[in-house]
């Protein structure tokens, strides 16, 4: 728990900085397909392990998989649609069906109409939203953060010890 | 902005800390000194913890200590082991409720991988009940009462209500104490004083004054219906206006055109009373057929209340069967009982469509239909299923407890998709219980779910077994029970598609003593006569029908045919007295206001057939009467006329005399005719 408050902290740090644009990105990216499939699943725990493994912001990641939980709970009905029309497609019955005896491939739980569908949902829209989260990243530092940074308050509170001792705490220790 | 960018207020001087690649590689530490710790853990010190924990769940469920000798896990393996279980007994610490020596099972992770469970084989050995334990066990102090929690639950509630309804329902449908009653007919206390108050309470009776009040409401109906029916006077009146309309003589077409009108406006009225009297005809017959169907249902319900006071008074049946069932339903209705519990909470409990129970169940708040999607099995033969037991064994031998038993039994093919795997799931096991000199159990069941049809089959034998002091019959009039006697039963039985129910029992006793006792010196004389000329006794029940209410049971034996020979001569004279005495007490309460019905009934009915017939009759021939009038005003005015054109020709011909007719020969020479 405290690891992940940890991660929050350093998300809501990061994404007021100057860098780690792509991690913000990519952790957002790999929250939504997280949000889209069951938590009990072998993607899902792929995409954890990615995460740990490359430099993805598990901060990024969690909370987006928390509010992409909701939207995919609202396009259940979408996705089990798109879900059945595949699994019940006659030309793709041979895949399935080896698919299905497999090892690991039946842990994703692909043979599930939400699961499929909210899997390819989530397939589709990664790379977009990847390039949409790190556009609006940019424009939010471009006006939000640049424009409170220049505001007198922020400055005098930039300028007080307080601050240079967490600057210098922050340097140290990150 | 991009992430290379530096602040401006950022000092060019300060060290520019080093740039981290795309792998986190300070996670990789931490990783691994988890994953070691894990591995620590899970080889050293799981079992511990899951022994402990299966002995601190086994005691706070149970109530008693409840102690593991040892727990092996391995997740390489996927097996579980667990060894020298042992449940304390809570009434007698000193002894164990069950002692299991050793439970197995391993998964296979081919399986696994493919997310489904494979159990090779799962083993329970080494069972014994009642064992001595080496020190007395610990026993959890009883928690104060809680007036709720110490009722039974509601699904034990209903059980034990189904339980009580179906044993009082048998009781109230097998109350036949046979010997009971053959006693009470011959000392002649078969209800003779009730026989004469029994007229308020039959329903033929309650029946006959139902259909009373009806067949006179319809008395008048029919009176009023037959009132409004057209008259002989309105019928005769269409006669004289017909007789008065001219058929001959016609000056003009339009005379004759108007007489044909006249004629059709009085067919027309003719036939529209025709219709009425066609209808009330319909009516009245409808009305004397439901009638005359209650009439029938009095009959039918006379013949019911003649039965019904036969067993009411306990008339007994004299044949082998009706004996061997009234005698020996006392002795099975304890199975009886708890198959009708089991019948009972399947109807309740078993999906409608399986039980074909009611079709529109009412409608109830059912959770979002896709919260969970629809799951798709894409198997082929011979691959796994979601679930697959393959076998399990359980053995168990026996002690110095009673009810210790040498029992073997395997169970094969516990599966989620039979027809995937191609095989039934079969569970067998044999043995004894020495202690209770039960001997040669045989047992087999299968559960087929691999054709169209499920079927659930089962033989169940038993080889031998004491029957000391069963009783048969306890009756006040008569006592029969088992001093001492063995015993053998064979049953089998199949469910085909959970609806149809077969079921066969031979039960076999041999080595009999009997204790019987009867009030009646004559009825104890018979029965210890024809008790001890059957070497062996043997009781058969057949049953069958269509879960769950359309089931019967018929039981037989060959005591049956001894009984019905012994009591013959004592009791058939007095049988037929008794029943000729309530034929004649139903004929006194309904037959003379029955007979009185049916006369009234018989006399309206041909009253109004009579008169309706009359009308019908009138009306027909006033019909008749001015389609003949029509038809005879239609050919006096063409042969009118005919008579009128030959004239007119006639006269033209006289008229043009000897010119004309040369005139007419020229013109046919001009034209070469």
């Amino acid at each position: 728990m405290t690891l992940i408050l940890k991660q929050i902290f350093a998300f809501f740090k990061l994404l007021n900085s100057d860098t780690g644009l792509n991690q913000l990105a990519s952790g957002i990216a790999c929250g939504l397909i997280l949000g889209f499939a069951p938590i009990l699943s072998l993607q899902a725990l792929l995409v954890i392990i990615v995460a740990f493994f490359f430099r993805i912001q598990l901060g990024a990641a969690f909370l987006s998989a928390f509010f992409f939980k909701f939207i995919a709970f609202i396009l259940d009905p979408l996705c089990d649609q798109i879900g059945r029309s595949i699994l019940e497609s006659p030309s793709l019955r041979p895949l399935f069906v080896s698919m299905y005896n497999m090892p690991l491939v039946p842990l994703t739980r692909f043979n599930n109409s939400i699961v499929m569908g909210s899997g390819i949902l989530s397939l589709i829209l990664v790379i977009p939203a990847f390039l949409l989260f790190r556009s609006l990243i940019i424009k939010y530092r471009e006006t939000v953060v640049a424009r409170f940074k220049g505001t007198k308050a922020w400055k005098a509170f930039a300028a007080t010890g307080f601050y240079k001792w967490y600057a210098t705490y922050s340097k140290l220790y990150g | 902005m991009s992430e290379k960018n530096q602040t401006p207020n950022q000092n060019p001087q300060t060290k520019r800390p080093k740039k981290k690649g795309p792998i986190r590689t300070e996670a990789v530490i931490p990783f691994v000194l988890v994953t070691a710790i894990m591995w620590v853990y899970f080889s050293l010190f799981f079992d511990s913890h899951l022994k402990a924990g299966f002995e601190w769940i086994g005691y706070q469920v149970v109530g008693a200590e409840v102690n593991i000798a040892k727990v092996e896990t391995s997740f390489f393996k996927g097996t579980f082991r667990l060894q020298g279980l042992e449940v304390t007994n809570s009434e007698k610490p000193t002894h164990n409720l069950i002692n299991i020596g050793d439970i197995r099972f391993g998964v296979l992770w081919d399986g696994l991988l493919r997310a489904r469970i494979i159990v090779e084989e799962m083993a329970v050995e080494q069972i014994e009940i009642g064992s001595p334990r080496k020190r007395p066990g610990k026993v959890k102090p009883p928690e104060p009462p809680k007036p709720k929690s110490t009722e039974p639950s509601a699904v034990e509630k209903e059980a034990m209500k189904l339980k009580e309804q179906a044993i009082e329902k048998a009781k109230k449908d097998y109350s036949k104490n046979v010997l009971g009653d053959i006693a009470a007919l011959m000392g002649g206390t078969s209800g003779d004083d009730q026989i004469k108050n029994i007229e308020s309470s039959l329903p033929s009776k309650a029946k006959l004054r139902e259909f009373e009040v009806e067949f006179k409401s319809k008395q008048k109906i029919w009176d009023d219906k037959i009132k409004s029916l057209p008259q002989g006077k309105e019928i005769s009146q269409l006669g004289d206006r017909l007789s008065k309309v001219k058929t001959k003589d016609f000056k003009s077409p339009q005379e004759l055109a108007d007489s044909l009108n006249q004629i059709n406006t009085i067919l027309k009225e003719a036939d529209d009373k025709f219709k009425q009297i066609q209808g009330t005809v319909t009516e009245v017959n409808n009305d004397l057929k439901t009638l005359e169907n209650q009439l029938k249902e009095i009959d039918a319900l006379v013949k019911k209340d003649i039965k019904d006071l036969e067993s009411r008074f306990r008339l007994p049946k004299l044949d082998a069967q009706s004996l061997a069932m009234g005698l020996f339903h006392q002795y099975l209705d304890p199975y009886l009982g708890q198959i009708n519990k089991y019948k009972g909470m399947a109807e309740k409990y078993v999906p409608p469509n399986l039980m074909k129970k009611d079709k529109n169940p009412p409608t109830e708040i059912k959770p979002h239909p896709r919260e969970k999607g629809v799951t798709y099995e894409f198997g082929r033969p011979n691959s796994y299923p979601l679930f697959w037991i393959k076998k399990i064994s359980a053995s168990s031998k026996s002690n110095s407890s009673v009810n210790s038993a040498d029992m073997k039994g395997l169970i094969t093919n516990i599966t989620s998709n039979q027809a995937l795997i191609g095989k039934p799931t079969v569970l067998k096991f044999e043995g004894s219980f020495p202690g209770l000199e039960v001997r040669d159990i045989l047992a087999d069941f299968t559960i087929d779910n691999t054709k169209d049809d499920s079927q659930i089959g089962f033989n169940f034998n038993i080889g031998s077994y004491a029957m000391n002091g069963r009783e048969v019959v306890n009756s006040p009039d008569v006592t029969i029970a088992f001093k001492k006697a063995t015993a053998s039963l064979k049953s089998r039985g199949d469910i085909v598609g959970l609806e149809k129910l077969n079921l066969k029992l031979t039960n076999q006793v041999q080595k009999m003593e009997y204790n019987i006792s009867a009030k009646d010196k004559t009825i104890d004389e018979i029965l210890k006569e024809v008790f001890a000329g059957v070497p062996t006794l043997s009781i058969d029940a057949e049953g069958g029908g269509y879960l769950p209410n359309d089931l019967s049971l018929s039981i037989n034996s060959n005591i049956g045919p001894e009984l019905q020979k012994g009591f013959e001569k004592q009791i058939q004279k007095k049988l037929d007295e008794a029943k000729a005495k309530l034929n004649a007490a139903i004929n006194e309460a309904i037959g003379k206001e029955k007979t009185k019905i049916e006369g009234d009934f018989n006399k309206i009915k041909a009253q109004i057939d009579g008169e309706i017939k009359k009308v019908n009759d009138q009306i027909n021939a006033e019909k008749s009467k001015a389609e003949a009038k029509a038809n005879q005003a239609k050919k006096d005015s063409d042969d009118q006329a005919n008579r009128e054109k030959k004239k007119l020709e006639e006269q033209a011909k006289k008229a043009l005399g000897k010119e004309g007719e040369k005139a007419v020969e020229d013109l046919k020479k001009k034209l070469g005719l």
